[in-house]
Formats: C-alpha cells, structure tokens, sequence
C-alpha cells in the first residue's frame, strides 16, 4: 500500500511538470491571433516587432561565426591532437567553470573589459564576443562529443593508407563529424537565445530606434525588447501584442532546441551501426 | 640510394624559385593547424581568467574601502543614499534559492525516480527532452510569465496587496531549475547497475525496497550533485527574478517570511549597474557582488564536479 502511494506520488511529480509544460504553451497560445506577418514585420515605431526580431538574427549570427570555427578547432585539438593531455585537462576545467558562471557576471564583464577597455562602446559587436564568451562552453562539448563519436578504425584507415594527420581529419573525420558539429552550433544558439541579462549592458539600448548600419551600431533584441516592455515602459504595446511577442520568443527556442535534439538522435543512430 | 633523396629547402634552391612564388609548403601545414587548434583551445583558459582577473580587479577597491564608502552588514542597500549593505541581498538570495529548491528537490527527485525506474524505455525518450525544454525557455520568459499567474495568483491567495515577493520568486526558479534536477538524476539513476537491482530482487526486495535501499544510495552523490548545480543556476539566474522579486531596498520582515519584496545580488545588479558611473563607487560595489557570485559558482562547480565522480556513470557537468 504504502509502496503503491510512492510511485503514485512519483508519477504525479513527473505528471505535473508536463502540465507546467503544458499551461506555459497554453498561456502564450493567446499571443497567436497578434502573431500576424504585418506585425513581424513593421518597424516598433509602429506597434510591430521587425527591428528586434533582425536584431536577434545579427546578434546570432555574428556570435556563432566567432565561436563555430574556434570551437571546432579547439575540440579538434582535444581530441585529435592531445587527447589526455595536461592542456586538455586544464582546457576541460576552464570550460566546466565558464559554463557555471552566471550570465549577468558575463554583462558586467563584456561591459569592462569590451566596452569600455577595448574601447568599443556599446553595440553588436561587444555583443557578439560576449556571447561568444558564453556560447564557448557549449560549442567545444559537443564538437568534442561530435568528433568522439567517430570510431577509431576510420581515422586507422585513413593513416594505414598513408594519409597524414592532418589530412585524415581534414578529409575523413571533419566530413564525417560534420553534422554533429552542426547540432552543436544550433544547440549553442538555442542555450543563448533566451540570454537577456548579458547583453543588458553590451549590445543594447532602449533609446535605440531603426536597425545597425555597422557592428559598431546598438542593437534590440528579442529579449532585450520583452524586458523593456514589462519593467520599462508598460502599455507601449497592447497586452495582446506583448504575449505575441513573447510567443515568438518561445517558438524561437523551441523550434532551435527541437531541431538539435532531432539532428542528434539521427545522427546518434547513424554512427551507431558502426560502433 | 642515398644522393637521390633531396630535401624540399633543396629543391627550391636548385630550380631558384624567386621569393615571389613561393608559397608556404603544402607538408607545412599540418604543424600550422596544431598550433592553431592549440591556441583555439587555449582560448578558453584566457576567457575564464581574464573575467576572474576583471572582476577581482574591479571588485578590489570596494572590498578594501578605497572608495570612501565601505560594505556593512546593516540592512539597507541604496546607492543614492550610499549605504552598502550586503546583508539584504545576500538574505534575499538565500531565500529565493533556498525556497525554490524546497520545491524543486522533492518534485524532481520523485519525478527523476519516476522517469528512470518506472516508465518504459520509449516513453521515457518522449518525456525527457519534454522536461529538457521546460529549461531552455528563458528566462525573461519566465519573468513575463510569472508576472501574469504566480504574482497575481499570490494577491489573491494572501489578500496582499503587492505581490511580487520572496514567494513569487520562488514559485519561478522552482520551475527553472526542475529540469537540472530531473535530467541529471535521472541520467545517473538509470545508470546503476542492472546486477544490483537483479541481485536485490533475487533476495526478495519489492521494487520499492529495491529502489529505497539499493538504487537510491548508489545514485546519491549524483543526485546531491543536481542539487547542488540547481541551487547555482537559480543563485545566478537574473532577469526573471528582477521582474517578480519585487525591488526592496531594504527587508522589511524577518527572512523566513516569504511574503515580502526581496531584492537578490543579481537583481541588484540587472537594475543598478546601468546606471552607475564607471569607477565610481556603486561600479565597484556591484564588482563586489559580482565577485561573489562568481566564488558561488566556482565553489558549487567543484563540489558537484567531485561528487559526480563517485557517479555510477561518467557524467560531464
């Protein structure tokens, strides 16, 4: 009896975070009749959301071109070059504890240390290396998961045929890593695209109004946008508009999130036949 | 055999390639690539020690009283009035976190334990990334969201007329840090070995018994790990707790009262270091805070990171 209460009461547990789950979506469904192309697509001047949904995108884009090639090439050290290393280890540390760190910690930082020392002022590009900062983490894990995933006797037949090493992880397990890499950069997009507390002081101002010209240029954001309208300047937007809005933000996240976790069990799947 | 052999510096000099053409060595170029992945590597360690180095920096002045005014421990935290008191933030970081962990060990716990001992294999896969996304939402989302159920749902329930509160904050990160909890358990319970469950079994344990006293003790460490890590993830988590904490400068109440505006480091943080003037003393004060948010997050780093050691399985935070 009392065993049978338990599981009841353990299921219920997992039960009900489904219907936290659940409410959440159900809550921002409302937000779906303001969700129209004409409000994606006019100029906040004018009740719509056009300049931080581009503001995202930029602000996107530009992290990940930063992080994607330098994570990879750092994965591919530790695991290519020096697997077990001292370097390794110490790299495992420092990117454990990066991970850690609170995402304010890194605004503040990117404020000093981009901004003001680097002398950039406030704008996309302080932004980008700030999220790059935070995005690094992520990327090195599953670029590493990505190139661990390749069974050995493919990089042993590539060296058996006389291939250097380089050239074996140019042309035989780069290619063949590729689309874990690819989950990793959408899933290090995906982590970042709720991130509003570290680029409060980098990228963004709520004086801002059009898009950036130039990556020296400040920029909105989805986020950024949702903060302002709730703790700044309430009754800017219509109730309605404000859940489309944050509907947007949530579809965003989802859509990144589901799309790394589908290209990772397909991917896991595939390479497993070989394993 | 041995005059046929020519090195490439040889074969250069030999044709006199002039220095115009000459491009770098197809064979040189998989030293340039280790290095390059070297310092790409390297890259990481400059990252996490220049920010320690900044906000160390940064967070010196306030620490040592270079800045005319110094930390006290009274309970009022008010730049225009310069009165740096720690003891309100600290407290009401305390009990955010604490109180949301109160809700969310038992629930992600149970539910962990559910998710891994009790449903089938292909179910479990549908629930777990289900439960994952609950925590890629963010947080400013989260903010928005509690501000239009929990905060109202607070005024009605007590009869208090402002509801953004210690309770409220709570309620929140509770449900931002569940998903740390049930996934990481999860993950480790269902990694004890099968041998022990069969051996407990053939003893003739109940499940529940098999559960309580071999499975659970085993997983442990992992779970307290879980633990540990959601307690600095709602510590460190700041947008959605600017917006339902409520802003107090100072901590009307006793602490165990949760219905009372609480004002957290990091909200403290979010909401004034816009403001503040560059080397002045708010700055560096809110490089103190700062500073040990940062000593939270490596203290909790380290010893989640050792006690996952003693995981059944390799688990990488």
């Amino acid at each position: 009896m009392m065993e049978k209460t338990t599981m009841i009461l353990c299921g219920f547990s997992a039960f009900l975070l489904l219907v936290v789950f659940g409410y959440i979506c159900y809550l921002l469904s409302s937000g779906l009749e303001a969700l129209r192309p004409e409000f994606l697509f006019t100029s906040i001047l004018d009740g719509g959301i056009l300049e931080p949904v581009v503001g995202t995108f930029y602000l996107f884009a530009g992290a990940t071109a930063i992080v994607a090639p330098v994570g990879t090439l750092a994965a591919i050290y530790m695991v290519e070059y020096a697997p077990r290393g001292r370097l390794t280890k110490l790299v495992d540390t420092a990117i454990n504890n990066i991970a850690g760190i609170p995402s304010i910690i890194f605004g503040i930082f990117g404020f000093t240390f981009f901004c003001k020392l680097l002398g950039l002022g406030i704008c996309l590009l302080s932004g980008w290396l700030t999220m790059a900062c935070m995005m690094l983490p992520i990327m090195i894990r599953s670029a590493e998961e990505a190139l661990k995933m390749i069974p050995v006797h493919i990089r042993e037949a590539s060296l058996a045929l006389g291939a250097t090493r380089w050239q074996t992880i140019r042309h035989v397990v780069l290619p063949a890593a590729m689309p874990g890499i690819l989950t990793g950069v959408v899933l290090s997009i995906g982590r970042i695209a709720g991130e509003t507390a570290a680029i409060l002081f980098t990228a963004c101002f709520y004086t801002m109004r059009g898009l950036p010209r130039t990556p020296l240029d400040p920029v909105l954001t989805l986020t950024y946008y949702l903060y302002v309208l709730i703790l700044y300047m309430p009754g800017r937007l219509e109730p309605r508009q404000v859940f489309g809005l944050a509907l947007v933000l949530f579809l965003l996240t989802v859509a990144l999130n589901s799309a790394a976790f589908v290209i990772r069990a397909y991917y896991r799947r595939r390479w497993h036949r070989w394993t | 055999m041995k005059q046929y052999i020519t090195t490439a510096p040889d074969r250069l000099k030999v044709r006199g390639v002039r220095w115009k053409s000459w491009r770098p060595p197809r064979h040189r170029l998989p030293e340039w690539a280790e290095v390059i992945a070297m310092l790409c590597a390297l890259s990481s360690i400059a990252v996490l020690s220049l920010i320690v180095l900044f906000v160390l920096w940064e967070a010196l002045p306030a620490f040592l009283g270079w800045t005319g005014v110094s930390f006290t421990l009274e309970n009022r935290w008010s730049v225009e009035h310069s009165k740096y008191g720690l003891c309100v933030l600290l407290v009401s970081s305390m009990m955010a976190s604490v109180g949301a962990l109160s809700m969310a060990i038992p629930v992600g716990v149970a539910a962990a334990i559910f998710i891994a001992e009790v449903i089938p294999r292909g179910l479990r896969e549908a629930i777990k990334p289900l439960i994952e996304l609950l925590g890629a939402i963010p947080s400013v989302l989260y903010g928005f969201i509690g501000l239009k159920t929990v905060v109202p749902m607070i005024q009605r329930l007590f009869g208090i007329y402002y509801g953004q509160t210690a309770l409220a904050a709570s309620i929140v990160l509770a449900v931002m840090v569940v998903p740390t909890i049930v996934s990481l358990s999860s993950e480790i319970i269902s990694a004890v070995p099968v041998e022990y469950r069969e051996a407990s079994l053939a003893l003739g344990a109940t499940r529940w018994q098999t559960i309580r006293h071999v499975v659970l003790p085993v997983a442990m460490p992992g779970i307290t790990a879980s633990v540990i890590l959601a307690f600095g993830r709602a510590i460190g988590e700041t947008v959605a707790v600017v917006m339902v904490a409520g802003t107090s400068t100072e901590l009307t109440k006793p602490f165990w009262d949760f219905l009372q505006p609480i004002y957290p480091m990091t909200a403290a943080i979010a909401i004034g270091f816009g403001e503040a003037e560059v080397g002045g003393a708010a700055y560096h004060a809110y490089f103190a805070i700062g500073a040990i948010l940062l000593a939270f997050a490596f203290t909790i780093n380290l010893i989640a990171s050792l006690l996952l050691r003693k995981a059944p399985v390799k688990v990488r935070l």
